[in-house]
């Protein structure tokens, strides 16, 4: 075996085609790693000076109406995490930062992708799309010829009449190639582990565990692509027909999945326009939905009136402005968590059946954990506008509260710096690896049902391949 | 003279156990009998040649005693063994030439004799040990590190060679060994096949070489569809009398 294996290597490393291949892929890795990690540092640094001077900017308003500094309001920004620089996902077209002020849930803005041309969003090229597209690629090159152009040389009758088993001589064959694959990967994830150890461009949500469980599954992505190869190239009955077969498995792999698991998704559950969407939000905000009514002022007073047994407003003991305030409040939140909340529901349900589609593209199931393990999926940006909108309640509710508890009602009431300084800053805890990993079980079973079916059907088809 | 149907295997040959049998070996591809009931036995030092056109039997046969295909029925054995229940055992008591040896051109004719020398189990040979090997099967030394790639025919037919003798196997299969090569390259090869011969391997060669055969032989069988229809030892015969009785079987 061990011969198979160096002689496989060897002849790997002495043919052109893979050195030029292997050179181009990798400089596009470490390129691709390089800015990525230059790209994420930077923004990490922007997002955390911005972040301090929106604080500061909050802390200085000097006195002001609580809820005037509402309405002033403050970003908040969701942070970089460690592995953003490998896979950055969703969030050029999510955006990465809000806005937070008093009545509305707003959109997230920075959103790379909105202002990129095409040329540009082409020329982006990030680590996790060479892995996933241009990796395999690489495999399928070095991989199509193993047995089929083994057969067709006739060297595969000499190899076998020497008395090596064929599946012997297929594992030999993998692993050769994967040494050969191995000089180019593992440098790659050195440098990869290095810029995380070294200088990490994000917060630390156990950078280094995701890092680990990033590396597996991109190597069962890769050991699956390999198997697949060697079952094609064992099965074809010459090297051409194997390399054809194995571009058309690539495209549909890189290309035509991803693009119909878009249009599929957005077929089966569709999300409506950003325009729709602000307008039932208005619509909704300015007449209340079936089960949620519009706060009645009138009858809100009446109400305080009765309830502190006085005539007049003036005379009660909190401001009735800031209740009725803190009462939009409160149905304003009901109606984003009825809006936001379908919305987010739908993009989960779109996201499940990209995972299922990963049952005929494996790309899907990785790309999925990819952006998990990098923190940039859908999950993760909803994990934070959760935290985020969280927070705004918490300073609305905060404002409101101060106006109602420290004025009446037709005072000119300022609070002063203390309020701003009370105020604590949005402290966002990423979710853990095990909530990501907890999330992405269909994603894992797929890949790992397509390593287990790619090795099992190189098993069968090796067994069975003809001599020629 | 007996017909090979008449006469047991362990009749045939110079008396010894034989390396190569076939017994009643046939093997059909769909409804066509590419092989039919073949009885054969080669004993050590024999060197048995298989003549006949193409689509006789004679690759199958050899596809046979390899384990590349499964016999239809009857069996294969080397040395005793059978092909089909012990394909490891088998194939590491052979060594097998084809008509064009294939080699990776990427690598060195010493590194190909060292991978597949090491395929066979013989790994622990030296590179020297592998550069005298290839000597002796007719290389010359200056070639044995150039790339495969700039080998002629008869080079990489050389290397076969020496893949075998690296092997020390005790059986030879050759299928067409000297198809294509020039007058000198294919007497160099049938030297080296007298040296396999003498030092006890039993050689079978498919081939369509009737000079060859009667040169290099100890025996030869003739094959027409499917069937061995005669079988003569090659001392019995002269060059003339051997072609004579190939073409008499021919337009039969």
């Amino acid at each position: 075996m061990k011969h198979i294996v160096r002689k496989e290597f060897t002849d790997v490393l002495r043919d052109g085609r893979f050195r030029w291949c292997s050179v181009l892929v990798g400089a596009l890795l470490l390129v691709s790693l390089g800015h990525g990690w230059v790209q994420a540092r930077s923004a990490q640094q922007e997002h955390a000076a911005a972040q301090a001077t929106a604080r500061d900017h909050w802390e200085s308003q000097g006195e002001k109406n609580p809820h005037s500094a509402a309405h002033y309001g403050i970003y908040a920004f969701k942070p970089r995490l460690a592995l953003s620089f490998v896979d950055e996902g969703v969030d050029p077209y999510t955006g990465t930062s809000v806005w937070l002020e008093a009545h509305r849930q707003n959109d997230f803005l920075l959103r790379p992708a909105q202002d990129a041309t095409a040329a540009q969003r082409i020329g982006a090229l990030t680590a996790a799309q060479v892995l996933q597209h241009l990796v395999p690629l690489l495999i399928i090159l070095l991989t199509f010829g193993a047995l089929a152009g083994e057969r067709e040389r006739g060297t595969l009758r000499q190899l076998l009449a020497t008395g090596i088993g064929r599946r012997e001589l297929a594992l030999g064959k993998a692993l050769g190639i994967a040494g050969a694959l191995a000089l180019l990967l593992v440098p790659a994830a050195l440098v990869g582990a290095a810029a995380l150890v070294v200088g990490s461009p994000g917060p630390a949500a156990s950078p280094l565990a995701r890092g680990v469980v990033l590396a597996g599954v991109y190597l069962a992505y890769f050991t699956a692509f390999l198997a697949l190869s060697l079952a094609v190239s064992a099965w074809a009955r010459s090297a051409r027909t194997a390399l054809v077969i194995l571009l058309g498995v690539w495209v549909v792999n890189g290309l035509v999945a991803p693009r119909v698991a878009v249009d599929l998704s957005k077929w089966l559950h569709p999300t409506p326009s950003a325009l729709e969407f602000a307008r039932n939000v208005e619509r909704e905000m300015a007449a209340g939905v079936e089960g949620i009514p519009r706060p009645d002022r009138p009858a809100l007073t009446e109400q305080l009136l009765a309830e502190h047994g006085v005539e007049r407003v003036e005379d009660l003991p909190v401001n009735e402005v800031g209740v009725y305030l803190q009462e939009s409040e409160e149905f304003g939140n009901r109606i984003f968590d009825r809006n936001y909340g379908a919305l987010w529901d739908t993009f989960e349900r779109q996201g499940v059946v990209h995972e299922a589609l990963a049952v005929v593209a494996p790309l899907l199931a990785v790309r999925t954990l990819s952006m998990g393990l990098a923190g940039t999926d859908v999950e993760q940006h909803r994990h934070f506008a959760t935290a985020a909108e969280a927070y705004r309640r918490d300073l609305m509710r905060r404002m409101n509260g101060d106006l109602a508890e420290n004025s009446r009602t037709g005072d000119t009431y300022l609070a002063g710096p203390e309020l701003w300084e009370e105020t604590p800053p949005l402290e966002y805890a990423a979710p853990t690896l095990g909530w990501v990993l907890g999330n992405r079980i269909l994603s894992i079973l797929v890949l790992g049902t397509w390593l287990v079916g790619a090795v099992l059907a190189a098993a069968a088809r090796v067994r069975q391949a003809e001599v020629g | 003279m007996n017909t090979p149907e008449s006469r047991h295997p362990a009749e045939l040959g110079n008396g010894r156990a034989p390396l190569l049998e076939a017994r009643g070996l046939s093997k059909n591809y769909g409804a066509t009998r590419a092989l039919d009931s073949l009885d054969l036995a080669i004993a050590p030092g024999e060197v048995y040649c298989l003549l006949g056109p193409n689509g006789a039997g004679k690759t199958t046969t050899i596809n046979l005693f390899l384990g590349f295909v499964a016999p239809t029925s009857g069996q294969a054995f080397i040395a005793g063994l059978d092909v089909s229940a012990h394909d490891r055992e088998t194939k590491q008591r052979i060594a097998y030439i084809p008509e064009q040896v294939m080699l990776y051109r990427n690598l060195s004719g010493l590194e190909n004799l060292e991978y597949f020398a090491a395929l066979g189990g013989k790994g622990a040979l030296t590179p020297g040990r592998l550069t005298d090997i290839l000597v002796e099967a007719g290389l010359e030394r200056s070639a044995v590190d150039q790339r495969v790639s700039e080998y002629s025919k008869g080079m990489r037919q050389k290397v076969g060679i020496a893949i075998a003798i690296a092997k020390e196997a005790d059986a030879l299969l050759l299928d067409e060994p000297t198809s294509g090569l020039d007058p000198q390259a294919s007497n160099e090869f049938s030297e080296l096949i007298e040296r396999l011969k003498n030092r006890g391997v039993a050689v079978l060669m498919a081939t369509h070489d009737l000079f060859r055969a009667k040169e290099t032989g100890t025996r030869v069988g003739i094959m027409r569809y499917g069937r061995l229809v005669t079988e003569l030892g090659t001392e019995e015969i002269g060059h003339a009398d051997l072609e004579r009785i190939y073409l008499k079987h021919m337009h039969d």
